[in-house]
């Protein structure tokens, strides 16, 4: 038998190829399918650190309690508004590092595009604790801008910014912004990097303008790119992280800063509601699949193919 | 050179932010953000490759993570060779209990809440001691309150497996200490300023602090000065419900808050949402304080160190916890009169605990995953650290530094500021602060009010008789003229305006999953809504917030946490009643 199979030099071939990939397979299979192993919590009644062997198995009592308690079902519907909303203006603003990215191309001036680049992704890097302390820093009551705005005299009492829910939502998307918007436009300047340039210079030639090639030859070719960002987005959009909200939420604006994974956590940690913050996750996790089932089709029917 | 370039620019980029955020009024050097990051890792049982023993602390009275360091570091390395990492869930999250005990070793020695003991000693986490500790004279001492710990435990036969913290030799009805946990505490210069005048009640509190700001609206610096500068970040700690400065506030009027029932004087349990109960006029009171601008604006987003800052820079204008006082009050300030002291307010009835005889609630065990050598080098250690000589480097620091001998053979203090000013210690004592340097598990077996046999004094070194005589000062001579009184708890116990909550120890029931997850919704419930009810303008809004709230609350179990709780303490209580 062994020397058959070592004899199909094909085969062989084949198992070493396999061999390859199986450290990633490892990975996948250790770091995403073992996790789920931590669904069964959601059916049991698990408190720490009493072995799950010793807990209660409750059925689907945690899932019941989601809906059945008013106050509980209402929270949970003013969070998935917060989450909706809020990965709404996300997607809604998804073009804002695509358009970045165009215009930071058409600087000439090598070493300011280079700056420009820099400092722009930089915000990537600190941590978001940090970026609440520098917040805290410029808006508190003696921070910068009351400082200056008492100067003025803009104002004539310091104006608690940090806690006031007002816009809180548009302001949530500016930090994320300032954050995150560079990184984002690294994809696309590769994106543009890769368009022929001769097609450029024809238009060019032709007597095309600069916005003319940005219109006509520059976002036809980074398009697809954005389509599937724009969809991967899309299917986590119950997924907006939660260390953001997580260091700006306070009393004041947590009624509509509160995102899903913020509830999950605010649920858990410290507390032991473990199993009931697992039932939602697990909700949670169903919806993220239909989402991203549904953008799948979506995308088939509008551009002929998916992306999964 | 392109190296070179992105470096700079990085440089460049880094600083603009920092100009950026540094610029506006300087507040007291307060730092933001909140306390958080830190290195969950931990390093294993590697004990025996370098000779020096690491040792696990698992422990939740501290607010440091990491090895210890400093002169107590340099200390304990000394005497039995052993290192300390401690792991803090006030640092690390409260999560790090839970993935750890699920893990099956919280660590080698453990600082544990009471739930967290009883739990632990169920599920095996916890070593048995029984047939080791009472080698250990000093340990031994306390024989009496470490059985009445171990025997409360349901279903234990004798074996003993805690040791309880801050326990005292004097008696669990008694207070032997000047000042309560929680009183009003004013500055006295400010407060004579205004020529004593008597206070009624938490109005005219307001009045005198309003009178005060009005007068010195900022610190010598010029930085802004308020009477409240409140923080959020403790709150629901402990097993509380509502916003901490409000919940230790309630121990004015004599009512005791657990969990979500308040204690009253008399001894009923009245619910946390009643509007009769001290939580509601506490936090009536700080409206009206923010109403009248004497509230920080900060207060709402700032965390503990900003306050901390704010109070060490003499920018609040009332303090509340004893403890506090320490980041102003100076022998210095206290001769020169601008020191913090307890000024009373007559409708107000203090609740205190007594004496914590039997212990302060924590407990200090051992992991049951240790091995023979360390668990030998524990126990010693743990000896070690309630013995006399223990008890005086916790309590009282280095001997040269922070107190020496006189030539009449009494204690003297010295260098009082070490702890606010963070002093540095002399090499040959560990060098480093001597904050840097204090002993990070922050809790101690034996109390420091406990009477110190080698001197006949306690060890706090408060008490001792050369610190009274250094601290009579013209402003404490005032004001025993005035309240009639050598020191406040004189003055509460002659105008009887003392409740004493006899010391007990008893195992009480820990939470289920369902009321667990009640806790945490109402808690956060009341904390948000608490703090919105601080900053609005008008009475209308303050109660129908309140409304809303407590509805929220009854929606989400309130009486079903309630029925617990009073369940849960009337055990508690039936054993002090016995006790009195």
């Amino acid at each position: 038998m062994k020397k058959k199979f070592f004899a199909d030099p094909k085969k062989v071939r084949g198992y070493k190829e396999f061999l390859y990939i199986l450290p990633l397979l490892i990975l996948v299979l250790v770091f995403s399918y073992y996790p789920l192993y931590g669904w069964v919590y959601a059916f049991f009644d698990y408190k720490p650190p009493f072995p799950l062997s010793w807990d209660r198995f409750v059925g689907l009592k945690w899932f019941r309690s989601m809906f059945e308690n008013e106050v509980r079902l209402k929270q949970i519907l003013t969070v998935l508004r917060n989450t909706f909303a809020m990965s709404g203006i996300s997607l809604f603003f998804s073009w804002f590092p695509m358009v970045f990215a165009i215009f930071l191309n058409e600087i000439k001036c090598k070493p300011f595009q280079k700056i420009v680049q820099t400092v722009t992704t930089l915000p990537n890097f600190i941590s978001w604790v940090l970026v609440y302390a520098i917040a805290f820093c410029i808006f508190n009551s003696t921070g910068v801008v009351n400082t200056v705005g008492m100067k003025l005299g803009l104002f004539d009492t310091p104006q608690m910014f940090l806690q006031s829910s007002e816009h809180i939502w548009f302001k949530m998307w500016l930090w994320l912004t300032w954050k995150n918007a560079g990184w984002a436009a690294i994809m696309y300047m590769a994106a543009i990097a890769g368009i022929d340039s001769e097609l450029i210079e024809a238009a060019k030639v032709d007597g095309a303008s600069r916005m003319k090639v940005i219109w006509h030859i520059t976002i036809p070719s980074i398009l697809p790119t954005y389509f599937v960002l724009v969809m991967l987005n899309l299917a986590n959009f119950l997924t907006n992280g939660m260390e953001q909200y997580f260091v700006f939420q306070n009393a004041f604006n947590k009624e509509a800063i509160q995102v899903l994974d913020l509830y999950v956590y605010n649920l858990a940690m410290g507390s032991g509601g473990y199993s009931l913050s697992t039932a939602i996750s697990i909700l949670k996790s169903v919806v993220s699949l239909v989402l991203l089932c549904a953008t799948n089709k979506f995308s088939k029917l509008i551009r002929g193919e998916g992306f999964i | 050179m392109k190296l070179k370039k992105i470096v700079s620019l990085l440089c460049v980029a880094a600083i603009s932010v920092g100009l950026l955020a540094g610029c506006g009024g300087s507040d007291g050097g307060a730092s933001g953000g909140t306390s958080g990051g830190t290195s969950g890792g931990t390093s294993g049982g590697d004990s025996a490759s370098s000779g020096t023993m690491t040792l696990e602390v698992f422990d939740v009275a501290a607010n440091y993570q990491g090895t210890q360091s400093g002169w107590f570091g340099k200390l304990i390395k000394d005497k039995f060779d052993i290192e300390l990492n401690i792991i803090a869930p006030q640092v690390a999250g409260d999560a790090v209990y839970q993935t750890r005990a699920s893990d099956g070793n919280l660590g080698d020695i453990l600082v544990l809440e009471a739930g967290q003991f009883k739990e632990c000693v169920e599920t095996g986490l916890i070593k048995d001691i029984s047939s080791d500790i009472w080698n250990y004279p000093n340990l031994k001492e306390f024989q009496k309150q470490i059985d009445m710990l171990n025997n409360s435990l349901e279903g234990n036969d004798g074996k003993t497996y805690g040791i309880p913290t801050e326990m005292m030799n004097t008696s669990p009805t008694s207070y032997s200490q000047d000042v309560i946990y929680s009183s009003p505490l004013l500055r006295w210069d400010l407060y004579s300023e205004l020529g004593c005048p008597d206070i009624k009640d938490l109005d005219g509190l307001l009045d005198v602090l309003e009178d005060m700001m009005e007068k010195h609206p900022t610190n010598a610096s010029g930085d802004a000065c308020y009477p409240f500068s409140l923080w959020a970040d403790w709150d629901g700690g402990d097993g509380m419900l509502g916003i901490a400065n409000v919940v230790q506030l309630t121990t004015w009027y004599g009512e005791k808050i657990k969990g979500s029932v308040i204690l009253t004087p008399d001894e009923k349990f009245i619910p946390l949402t009643d509007k009769n109960g001290s939580y509601y006029k506490i936090l009536k009171f700080l409206n009206t304080a923010y109403r009248r601008g004497l509230v920080d604006p900060d207060s709402a987003t700032q965390d503990w160190n900003s306050a901390c800052a704010k109070m060490s820079a003499g920018q609040v204008y009332l303090m509340w916890y004893s403890w506090q006082v320490g980041f102003w009050n100076s022998v210095d300030r206290l001769k020169d009169g601008s020191a913090f002291i307890f000024i009373p307010v007559e409708d107000q009835k203090y609740y205190t605990d007594a004496d914590s005889y039997y212990g302060s609630g924590r407990v200090f065990a051992i992991g049951s995953k240790v091995d023979d050598a360390k668990y030998k080098k524990i126990l010693e250690f743990l000896d070690w650290y309630a013995s006399p000589e223990g008890l005086m480097y916790q309590h009282d620091g280095i001997e040269g530094f922070n107190y020496e001998k006189g030539e009449d053979g009494r204690l003297y203090t010295k260098n009082t500021n070490a702890l606010m000013d963070n002093l540095p210690v002399p090499e040959e004592w560990g060098g480093k602060g001597y904050n840097d340097g204090m002993n990070a598990i922050n809790q101690w077996i034996v109390g420091a009010n406990s009477i110190n046999p080698q001197t006949g004094e306690t060890y706090s070194t408060s008490y001792w008789s050369t610190y009274k005589e250094e601290t009579m000062t013209d402003m404490k001579k005032e004001w025993a003229a005035k309240f009639g009184a050598a020191e406040p708890v004189d003055y509460m116990k002659a105008n009887n305006k003392l409740v004493i909550s006899p010391n007990v120890s008893v195992s009480l029931p820990t939470d289920t999953n369902d009321i667990a997850v009640i806790r945490n919704q109402c808690n956060q419930t009341i904390c948000d809504y608490s703090w919105q009810m601080i900053f609005v303008n008008d009475d209308a809004t303050f109660d129908a917030k309140w409304d809303e709230m407590t509805t929220t609350m009854n929606g989400l179990g309130m009486e079903e946490l309630m029925k617990f709780d009073i369940e849960k303490h009337t055990i508690e209580l039936n054993a002090k009643k016995a006790a009195k």
